[in-house]
């Protein structure tokens, strides 16, 4: 029993990591209807980022996080203006090898750049575990978590009280008749990306803490975040975290009571079978914004 | 007629230039592919390894090259073994080389020796671990490093004789967790370390494979736990073995002893990412640089040398491996004097030389499936971050510490 909780508190905190890199995914998948597959490599660039400036500066993850989510708002407008953009018109297709050109890219020019060397933050705050009536919880991850929550809380209010939260669920719904409206959908996309590559530079503060920056770094959580945004229902935030959630909790479990190596075998199984029955995901509403 | 004559003027300086071309007879350089994984996840060790057969080279050719001929290194770029199957083609057909050496990663190995065989050029593999690169039947393949199954087979003698004897452990009253990484290198390692334990008839509570690229191996610790394994015996790269001493330390799981075979326990990066947390584990690995030197003669040069070319001490004892065993393939294409893979085998066979003789400590010997019969292999312990070599006493530097 004692173990059953303990499985489940460490699959709820590392479903937490696994919502801060989803609830980017997801933003920019439900409004501007691009899968971003440079995602994890913009959480290896935020982390590398994070890298230097507690190398160069001395400055804690936890308060770079700030500074590099703002410089990754501003690498993902740009990706959006300039490479995105061009191709809105053209097929799907042609956008998803335009972001998996500029994933391949980003993670070979890391490679180039930096090396393949693993690098870790080395930090005392945000590290180790506390226990908490006989169970144990990682610092870092018990973060990670609780902001995760902060930040989807904050989106949804972001995006149902502010003028321009509005124009983005809009853009989201239909896109023409927003155009219509007077919104400039293609402002609202690039701030879309923005906002979602934002999100991500926030997780890279976060999860350096936790885990060391290599630039193959993006491809380790990548996967499981797609099977999330596809769980939860692309462009849905609270699908993002429920989904991460549940993502987090069968890792856990399945790791105990089946067998490490198989922890894959059985998300994917999920993702399948929720494509099956249920392709709009948890919270989908097939062409929902929150 | 005027477009007859510019043809003809061009057809001649194209004639004029290739004579040029073919200028005085010099000797031609002898070509020689290096197959490694030079980006990717496992650049790292790839190009680590690269740098100890460049350095060979280098050295050699200061000395007059291979029977008067500089040597010439193709480098090529395998990732996976896709990659290693067309990069091998590329360097048997397009570039012609002479020899091949690789490659670290025993499934890069693995796919491109078949390729070399098949093209009848020599693979010299100097790092790769997978017992089946060298027991295909293969005749052009050759490996100077000692297997997974010298090292898996190492690791408990060392637990038998070594540690449990520090520990006044009775080696059958060990519980024993073998975890490693999915791949082939995980795979093999411990599927020979299983077997061992079985002849030693040593007591293994858990056996569990996880995907190196695992982010969180909170639940298999648990299982560990729950188990009460006292030992564990890893074999995993640089991320998963950072992954799992943090985790291990966050859920508070302390084995007596935990041995590492290699891969990411090699490695200053991962003892600088986990500081004091990595501090007594222990090693068996390729011979490490805090090595009695009098059981590697000419370790010490090797590693001035290595600082003075890269600026850096050495990364992990893979340069070193590599270094030794691409000057013994050198040594054995001087005395073939030919690049005719007969010959060369006949010189691969006939090559010899003692146990404690080079800078890994190796001797050399190969046998019919062209495997080196004469490799060492130590158990080292990271103390105070550095890998020290604890056992056998003839090599050791420090006696192994044990947590109180």
């Amino acid at each position: 029993m004692e173990i059953l909780v303990q499985l489940i508190i460490n699959g709820l905190l590392l479903g937490g990591a696994f919502a801060i890199i989803s609830i980017g995914l997801t933003l920019i998948f439900g409004l501007v209807r691009v899968i971003n597959f440079a995602h994890g490599e913009f959480l290896m660039i935020g982390m590398y980022m994070v890298y230097f400036l507690n190398l160069e500066f001395g400055w804690h993850p936890y308060v770079s996080a700030l500074p590099v989510a703002l410089a990754l708002f501003i690498i993902g407008a740009v990706m959006q203006r300039y490479i995105i953009q061009p191709l809105l018109s053209a097929p799907a297709d042609i956008q998803i090898f335009a972001t998996v050109g500029v994933s391949i890219a980003l993670l070979n020019l890391a490679l180039l750049v930096f090396g393949a060397d693993v690098r870790p933050v080395v930090v005392e705050v945000g590290t180790g575990s506390v226990g908490v009536g006989g169970y144990t919880i990682g610092i870092g991850q018990w973060v990670t978590f609780i902001t995760a929550i902060v930040l989807v809380g904050a989106l949804h209010l972001f995006l149902t009280r502010t003028h321009l939260g509005r124009a983005f669920r809009a853009v989201a719904q239909q896109r023409d008749a927003a155009a219509l409206m007077g919104v400039n959908v293609n402002r609202i996309y690039i701030l879309a990306f923005g906002v979602g590559s934002a999100c991500v530079g926030l997780a890279a503060g976060l999860l350096s803490t936790q885990y060391p920056v290599f630039p193959t770094v993006g491809t380790y959580f990548i996967l499981a975040a797609f099977v999330v945004v596809v769980l939860g229902g692309m462009g849905s935030m609270y699908g993002a975290l429920f989904g991460a959630l549940i993502i987090g909790l069968v890792d856990s479990l399945s790791g105990y009571y089946f067998a490490p190596d198989l922890k894959e075998v059985a998300y994917f199984s999920i993702f399948i079978l929720i494509l099956i029955f249920r392709p709009t995901g948890l919270f989908g509403l097939g062409r929902g914004s929150e | 007629m005027r477009f007859l004559a510019k043809y003809c003027a061009s057809a001649c300086a194209g004639a004029i230039i290739a004579l040029g071309a073919m200028g005085p007879s010099q000797a031609a350089d002898l070509k020689i592919g290096a197959l490694y994984p030079f980006s990717g996840g496992l650049a790292l060790l790839g190009d680590e390894s690269f740098r100890g057969a460049e350095m060979a080279v280098a050295e050699r050719n200061a000395a007059g090259g291979v029977n008067g001929q500089q040597i010439k290194l193709f480098k090529a770029d395998a990732v996976d073994a896709n990659q290693a199957v067309g990069e091998a083609r590329r360097l048997t057909s397009v570039d012609n080389v002479a020899a091949i050496f690789g490659s670290y990663s025993s499934s890069i190995s693995f796919a491109a020796t078949q390729v070399a065989e098949l093209a009848g050029v020599p693979y010299f593999e100097l790092g790769a671990i997978s017992d089946e690169i060298t027991s295909r039947g293969y005749k052009n393949v050759y490996r100077s490093n000692p297997t997974a199954k010298d090292f898996s087979e190492a690791s408990l003698d060392a637990l038998v004789k070594i540690i449990g004897p520090a520990l006044k452990i009775e080696p059958k009253d060990f519980r024993i967790a073998i975890i490693y990484e999915d791949g082939l290198y995980g795979t093999t390692v411990s599927g020979f370390q299983k077997k061992r334990a079985k002849e030693l008839g040593l007591n293994v509570v858990e056996s569990l494979p996880y995907s190196a690229k695992a982010v969180d191996l909170s639940s298999l610790i648990l299982r560990l736990k729950g188990a009460k394994a006292d030992v564990v015996l890893q074999t995993s790269y640089q991320t998963d073995t950072i992954l799992y001493f943090k985790q291990a330390k966050a859920a508070g799981f302390t084995p007596k002893a935990v041995i590492g075979v290699g891969g990411g326990y090699s490695l200053l990066d991962t003892a600088k990412a986990l500081g004091s947390t990595m501090d007594g584990a222990f090693d068996i690995d390729f011979p490490q640089y805090a090595t009695n030197e009098a059981g590697a003669p000419g370790m010490s040069a090797f590693v001035e040398a290595y600082k003075k070319r890269y600026g850096t001490a050495p990364r992990s004892g893979h340069s070193l491996a590599n270094y030794v065993g691409a000057q013994a393939f050198l040594d054995i294409l001087a005395n073939a004097k030919s690049t005719d893979k007969d010959k060369i085998r006949a010189a691969v066979m006939a090559y010899e030389k003692p146990v404690g003789t080079t800078a890994t400590g190796w001797g050399f010997k190969f046998n019919e499936a062209g495997q080196n019969e004469r490799v060492t292999l130590y158990l080292a312990q990271w103390q105070g971050g550095k890998l020290i070599t604890v056992g056998p006493e003839k090599a050791a530097v420090a006696p192994p510490i044990f947590p109180k």
